[in-house]
């Protein structure tokens, strides 16, 4: 909630420049976004269809291995 | 590759397009825009720098994860960023369980005591009352007051701030003044 209050001294409330520049980076923005974006993506070995066939070509070298 | 030469010569739909496209190229309407809302956040809080750095950056993340839905409607494509800051301080405002104070100075007050044509001059213990009328006005009623008084907008960036017409904003802001000074004749 807020509420005004009287600023007798009547300063300015505009910002300095240095504070823009210091408030500015776009970098940081990007970054944060393609965090925001990109959260939740699953490691490829938690795919079901890629797990199976991971574990398929695993059980075949296993057995290849076994044969000679 | 944009040129620097080229990307002045860009026009807001053209720089949303690009950007749209890609979102590294959000940075140019960021670097156009940055200033102008870090300004109108600093000033709603009253000079918090890091506060209101944060909720302005806050607001370009917003306006860049939601740039897909941006049509342009015949606003400037400013005024739908000012439409998000503004909603990310209010509900800053909102989040705070403590009261936040802003400040106003005298300059300020004495443009709505002119436009609310209730006296000329004021003393000081006057002044503090209307402040306190004031702070019993609804939020929505405060930001409009905040707007026309403090951030200085023309009706005509109001208007385009609510999607409203010039018109509307004008009559809002004027129907608020009458209340404020019904209020302080009631007192009086």
């Amino acid at each position: 909630m807020r509420k005004f209050k009287l600023n007798k001294e009547n300063k300015d409330l505009s910002p300095t420049e240095a504070q823009i520049k210091r408030q500015k980076d776009f970098s940081r923005l990007h970054h944060d976004y393609e965090k925001l974006t990109k959260r939740g993506k699953k490691p490829l070995y938690k795919d079901p269809k890629l797990f199976i066939l991971l574990f398929l070509l695993g059980l075949i070298a296993f057995l290849v291995f076994l044969e000679y | 590759m944009i040129r620097k030469k080229d990307i002045a010569k860009l026009t807001d739909s053209e720089l949303v397009s690009l950007a749209k496209k890609k979102s590294r190229h959000f940075g140019l309407l960021y670097d156009k825009y940055f200033e102008q809302i870090f300004r109108f956040v600093f000033k709603r809080l009253g000079g918090k720098e890091y506060i209101a750095g944060d909720l302005t950056q806050q607001a370009f993340i917003k306006a860049m994860a939601n740039l897909h839905k941006y049509e342009d409607r015949g606003f400037p494509f400013s005024s739908w960023l000012y439409r998000i800051a503004q909603n990310e301080v209010s509900m800053y405002f909102r989040s705070q369980k403590k009261v936040f104070t802003v400040e106003i100075n005298e300059n300020q007050l004495s443009s709505i005591v002119n436009e609310a044509q209730i006296g000329n001059y004021m003393s000081s213990e006057e002044q503090e009352q209307l402040i306190a009328m004031m702070n019993d006005l609804e939020q929505e009623h405060l930001d409009i007051i905040e707007l026309r008084f403090f951030q200085e907008m023309s009706f005509k960036e109001i208007a385009d701030i609510y999607s409203i017409s010039e018109a509307s904003a004008k009559m809002r802001t004027y129907r608020i003044l009458e209340k404020i000074a019904k209020k302080w004749n009631e007192k009086q």
